[in-house]
């Protein structure tokens, strides 16, 4: 099986090269794509000297464009799975066997969940645990299904679900929410593992509270649509 | 109306008809904008010069002030045109979103096939393919080495 390590950096020449490197010592059989997000600095300097497949995007999409680009890498090079990786070394290389076992063991999509009751503590600000909160129980409406961390950005992908991302991987902010609902309507089987998580090693964890107001309302816009149209569809069908 | 008043107006469309129809004349309209906007320019020369038919087609409908009648047309007409504008914007957002996608995707292929960035600095490339286009013709022979690791990466475009 082929898989795939998909990193979508935005000026992330420093935490580049130690995450590189730890994620090869714990998988080095797995292929590696960065897609430089229309970074300023020498971010796909740095990861081609990495010896990575480096795909540059000529200006900032935003992280679901950056995925969206490795999606249809990954489907165009011919990817069984892929697994999706932070830059900025939150993420456990050691657990991307963790989520490609549970791809193996049937799952179509697969999220490394900070708040599962295995994890240890991840620590999170007040505002935005109460958010979190707030999304998880919108989801679990939604799709029915119970998911403990709806953000995490730390998923893996097998074929069919790259396929449909690689097309309607959702672009704008919170979009790991909405692909998720995404990927449930669309009836793919998504499971959740316990990882954990390290706090950020730089950069800033975005909880602006109006940039996050103004997100959360649009964020209902969309997953109340997506639902509607799912109602549609099921009409149609019937 | 006074007629200077009235006259200022029949000018004033009139520049603006004028205006519309020098951007169709050099090619900046596209063409259903173009009818569009000289479809209302005319409309509007026809008011202004005649400004009885307004208030004859208010009274008509039963719009006693005939003012309002306009504004609430126009506005209308604008907000219709601007939720037109905002559809058509969102299309091309996603447009160029995926052809930025398709520009790294094939910087990362040409880089592929000729180790180098640009192809026009690029010497090696021209080792195996004869001019820049064969980027798009060799459209089968990249398959096979991109799940290699990349062999020699000097320069970034």
């Amino acid at each position: 099986m082929r898989t795939l390590v998909i990193i979508p950096a935005y000026n992330e020449q420093d935490a580049l090269p130690p995450t590189v490197q730890e994620l090869r010592s714990h998988q080095p059989d797995l292929d590696v794509v960065v897609i430089s997000d229309g970074s300023t600095d020498r971010t796909a300097t740095v990861a081609r000297s990495l010896g990575v497949r480096v795909l540059e995007l000529p200006f900032n999409l935003g992280i679901g464009g950056a995925l969206r680009t490795g999606f249809l890498f990954a489907v165009r090079n011919g990817y069984d799975a892929a697994v999706q990786f932070d830059a900025d070394g939150q993420h456990d290389p050691a657990h991307v066997k963790t989520l490609l076992d549970a791809l193996d063991g049937g799952a179509d999509m697969v999220i490394g969940s900070r708040f599962a009751e295995t994890s240890a503590r991840y620590d999170v600000g007040g505002t935005r645990r109460g958010a979190m909160r707030v999304l998880q129980i919108i989801v679990r409406l939604l799709s029915g299904r119970r998911y403990s961390d709806t953000s995490s950005g730390f998923r893996g992908f097998n074929h069919d679900v790259l396929m449909f991302f690689s097309r309607n991987y959702p672009s704008e902010y919170m979009e790991s929410v909405e692909s998720l609902i995404l990927a449930t309507f669309e009836g793919f089987r998504v499971v959740e593992v316990p990882v954990d998580m390290r706090p950020r090693a730089a950069g800033e964890a975005s909880s602006r509270r109006l940039k996050l107001a103004y997100h959360y309302l649009r964020l209902l816009l969309v997953l109340g649509s997506s639902a509607s149209r799912r109602r549609q569809v099921r009409a149609g069908v019937a | 109306m006074t007629g200077r008043a009235h006259l200022l107006l029949v000018l004033l469309t009139l520049g603006v008809v004028g205006f519309v129809l020098h951007l169709v004349r050099s090619g900046r309209l596209r063409a259903k904008y173009a009818m569009l906007w000289t479809t209302v320019g005319a409309g509007l020369v026809v008011l202004a010069a005649f400004p009885a038919l307004l208030d004859r087609t208010a009274l008509e409908v039963g719009v006693l002030y005939p003012p309002a009648a306009f504004l609430m047309a126009a506005v209308a007409f604008l907000l219709v045109l601007s939720v037109h504008f905002s559809w058509e914007l969102s299309r091309l957002e996603e447009r160029t979103r995926t052809l930025a996608e398709e520009v790294a995707l094939l910087r990362d292929e040409l880089a592929q096939q000729g180790g180098g960035g640009s192809p026009s600095t690029s010497t090696t490339a021209a080792a195996d393919s004869p001019d820049v286009g064969a980027g798009h013709e060799g459209h089968e022979s990249h398959e096979n080495g991109s799940s290699a690791e990349p062999d020699s990466r000097v320069t970034g475009p």
